[in-house]
């Protein structure tokens, strides 16, 4: 993902702003990193380029 | 009530879905379909737009969209289904995917000129909320169109179908755009000729 996105993602369960850590670059892309919700804390992983920002009741392995 | 309701079982259904989904899919949603719904948006010509597609499982509609803009914003909740669209599209190409559900949406408020959503609507578990996040992120005046299935008129299929996904006519469609805030609800059956009305496509825009 581009850093650009940061603009318009949010965090999916109370939409407040996301900031970036521990990223990793390629060239203008952020392969790798962690998405953190600047009002719950919760932490969104950025695997492989692309940010999962499932929320985490829908991750896998966990129980429905 | 479906069986997909149940979030933990949609993952998994998806993940056998999404290996012959493509091949499925044409009987259901082809080509022409895709183009008679596209020419239903009105893409904003005077700056680039804006574009999310919803629901992009293996890319189909994605595609599409991208015949008409540069840059189209996907996300999904499979990383299965992902995956082909990764191989037909680039994880790094015009498309910026992410993962995600439809009912709450990871992304800011106005901020989509046009949401596309095709072949996902059938998997939602609560669609009203699905739609009221649509119109959160759009922009006033924006563009919503979602393509999904006609509810069957023959007994034993609509109870075979009901058993497996959601699905609605347009009297439902029009109650659950509505019901989420949506205006100018307008829906138009599409489908091969052989059934030409197994798809239901409503287009609606966000209040100004």
């Amino acid at each position: 993902m581009n850093e650009s996105l940061l603009e318009i993602l949010r965090c999916p369960l109370d939409k407040a702003e996301l900031t970036l850590e521990d990223a990793e670059y390629d060239g203008d892309e952020i392969v790798s990193g962690t998405l953190v919700c600047t009002e719950c804390g919760e932490r969104y992983p950025i695997e492989d380029g692309i940010p999962n920002l499932l929320p985490p009741d829908m991750r896998e392995g966990t129980p429905a | 009530m479906g069986i997909l309701e149940n979030k933990a079982r949609a993952r998994l259904f998806y993940k056998y879905l999404s290996t012959v989904y493509d091949q499925v899919n044409p009987f259901i949603w082809n080509e022409e379909m895709r183009t008679e719904a596209l020419s239903l948006l009105e893409f904003p010509a005077d700056e680039e737009p804006m574009v999310l597609d919803v629901g992009c499982g293996t890319g189909f509609g994605t595609e599409g969209l991208l015949e008409h803009v540069d840059t189209v914003y996907a996300l999904d909740q499979s990383e299965h289904q992902l995956e082909k669209a990764y191989a037909k599209l680039g994880k790094r190409g015009p498309v910026r995917f992410h993962r995600g559900d439809a009912e709450r949406l990871p992304f800011a408020t106005n901020t989509f000129d046009i949401i596309w959503s095709s072949g996902s609507i059938e998997y939602w578990p609560d669609p009203v909320r699905a739609l009221r996040e649509f119109r959160r992120v759009l922009v006033p005046g924006g563009q919503v169109l979602v393509v999904g299935p006609n509810t069957p008129e023959n007994l034993v299929a609509k109870t075979l179908a009901d058993a497996m996904m959601l699905f609605y006519d347009e009297y439902e469609a029009d109650r659950m755009f509505k019901t989420a805030g949506f205006e100018e609800v307008k829906h138009k059956f599409m489908g091969p000729n052989y059934d030409p009305d197994i798809a239901i496509t409503t287009i609606a825009r966000a209040p100004e």
